[in-house]
């Protein structure tokens, strides 16, 4: 949420909010006035178009314009320069709303939470400055790549809408220490959230999740998740298919674990990129690697002595055992409880 | 048994007067301290200073200490934020909307030999409410917040907490936020240790 202290100068501040005013004319507000304005609150009231004189307020640091009737942003709010947050929940936006030069301000905080938007538009994505981003209750299908731009983002709040998958581009954000997926379709969440390494809360209630990736443990800063409401497996029954490696596998992994050298004058450059894609396989026993024929396996965790979280990695081959496993044997039966590391996640508060 | 008059108090102050007095007797009236609760219409100007959010969770900011009879606080929710599955330890608790919107959800006790998903027993959005037993309370509005009064005789210091996939429970202890309009300078890693299921 933004949280607004009154500003210092009751000139800094100009309330024009709950009005229920289908229009608004900056006319009547002087010349002085209008550039000592740092906060504008316009908010609740009936407006279906912000009006084109809003550019009058040059030195604009916060613009509220939440609960109206708007469907449409006017060009000119891109001459607010100093323009830090914006506020317009509750409208109806969309991402046709946009001006086109909307991603050249320097805006900081940015609210659209309860509007149309179906997808992110572009023009959010030039935003570098941007470190807070809410557009909860939307219709968002999807997370475009892109969103790995906005480097400065701390703060993503995307609960209550039709996000089914998650890029991995995402876990490239570096400083991102807040974010929200909850009430999406969300099926899986990538490994890659292992670079996360700001990441303090997740909250991902009510979700199509079944389990999380092992890569979960690793976040060290993390201290609050949400998993409720997801289909969280209790019981994981051992896939009984299992493709073994093809010939071209099996040259592939011999060549990784005994370090054979190559180079692009000895092989063709398709079978480069994929000698390239070996996963190293997270058995500590095991020095080997696979590419495409794995065993998909599920340890369900002890997290801080309350839940057994279903936590699942890839291991190469079915007589591989997970890490973490003192016994070997105790992995015949993915039910056996193994305790988190006492240093990590001992903090985290799950719901 | 007679009310003390239903007096409609004006400001939050008001109501504080109000329940010291009522809570001055040694039995309480369930019905009579809802009444008092309910007929508060909040001011956001009168407990606005006690209404700090944090970003991350929801918080609980004391008001008043109801001369260790009951304990009174504002607790503030975020976009999406709801709590774990708690009891409250055989303390009534009473809870009226001061802004937006709580859902809460009403869970049978767990039979400590069983294990699987926790029972629901009903769902509601809330007003205000007077409950005893197993709940989870949630905002769970992805655009505004919520704020709520609640009030807790006798107060306590220690609840559990309910995995909702197991009935699993875990002792914690409760902490504040703010202490009278004052943020408590008590950091959350200390506290958060406590979590750690008990030896």
């Amino acid at each position: 949420m933004e949280l607004f202290e009154g500003a210092s100068g009751v000139e800094d501040v100009l309330d024009l909010s709950h009005l229920n005013s289908n229009s608004l004319n900056f006319n009547s507000i002087g010349d002085k006035r209008r550039k000592d304005t740092r906060h504008l609150h316009l908010s609740h009231n009936r407006l279906m178009v912000l009006p084109d004189s809003i550019h009058w307020f040059t030195n604009l640091e916060f613009l509220d314009i939440s609960n109206n009737g708007l469907s449409v942003i006017c060009e000119d709010i891109t001459r607010l320069t100093k323009l830090k947050t914006l506020l317009a929940k509750n409208n109806r936006l969309d991402e046709f709303a946009m001006p086109k030069e909307f991603g050249t301000l320097q805006l900081q905080v940015l609210n659209f939470s309860g509007n149309r938007f179906e997808e992110i538009p572009a023009q959010f994505l030039e935003l570098q400055r941007l470190q807070s981003l809410s557009l909860g209750g939307n219709r968002l299908k999807s997370i475009p790549a892109e969103i790995e731009k906005l480097t400065s983002l701390e703060m993503l709040y995307l609960g209550g809408n039709l996000i089914s998958t998650i890029p991995v581009e995402l876990a490239s954000l570096p400083f991102l220490t807040y974010l929200v997926l909850c009430d999406n379709r969300i099926q899986s969440i990538p490994p890659q959230f292992t670079r996360l390494h700001s990441l303090r809360s997740l909250s991902l209630h009510n979700n199509l999740l079944t389990y999380l990736p092992r890569e979960i443990l690793s976040l060290v800063q993390l201290q609050e998740l949400s998993l409720r409401g997801n289909p969280l497996v209790v019981r994981f029954v051992k896939d009984m298919t299992y493709d073994p490696p093809s010939l071209l596998e099996l040259a592939g992994r011999t060549i990784k674990s005994r370090n054979l050298q190559y180079s692009e004058e000895d092989l063709p450059s398709h079978l480069i990129r994929y000698l390239d894609l070996a996963s190293k396989c997270p058995n500590p026993k095991c020095a080997g690697v696979y590419f495409d024929s794995c065993v998909r396996h599920i340890k369900f965790v002890d997290f801080c002595g309350k839940y057994r979280l279903p936590l699942m990695h890839y291991l190469c081959s079915p007589e591989c055992s997970s890490p973490c496993s003192s016994n070997p044997q105790s992995d015949a039966d993915s039910d056996d409880d193994q305790s988190v590391p006492a240093d990590r996640l001992q903090r985290v508060l799950l719901g | 048994m007679e009310q003390a008059g239903l007096v409609k108090p004006e400001t939050l102050d008001g109501l504080i007067k109000i329940l010291h007095k009522i809570f001055e007797n040694d039995i309480i009236n369930v019905e009579e301290v809802q009444n008092i609760m309910e007929a508060y219409a909040s001011k956001p100007q009168e407990w606005m200073k006690f209404a700090k959010f944090d970003q991350y969770r929801y918080t609980r900011n004391l008001v008043d200490e109801g001369n260790g009879k009951f304990n009174l606080m504002i607790l503030c929710w975020g976009e999406g934020h709801g709590s774990s599955i708690h009891d409250h330890t055989d303390s009534h608790c009473f809870l009226k909307l001061l802004q937006g919107q709580l859902k809460e959800t009403l869970f049978e006790w767990p039979d400590r030999k069983a294990h699987g998903d926790m029972v629901q027993k009903s769902q509601r959005i809330l007003k205000e409410t007077n409950s005893i037993g197993l709940h989870r309370v949630e905002n769970v509005s992805h655009t505004e917040c919520a704020v709520s009064l609640h009030l807790y005789s006798p107060p306590f210091s220690h609840c559990q907490t309910f995995d909702q996939r197991t009935g699993h429970r875990n002792t914690v202890r409760m902490t504040f936020w703010s202490k009278f309009g004052e943020r408590t300078k008590l950091f959350n890693s200390f506290v958060i240790r406590e979590n750690r299921h008990s030896a």
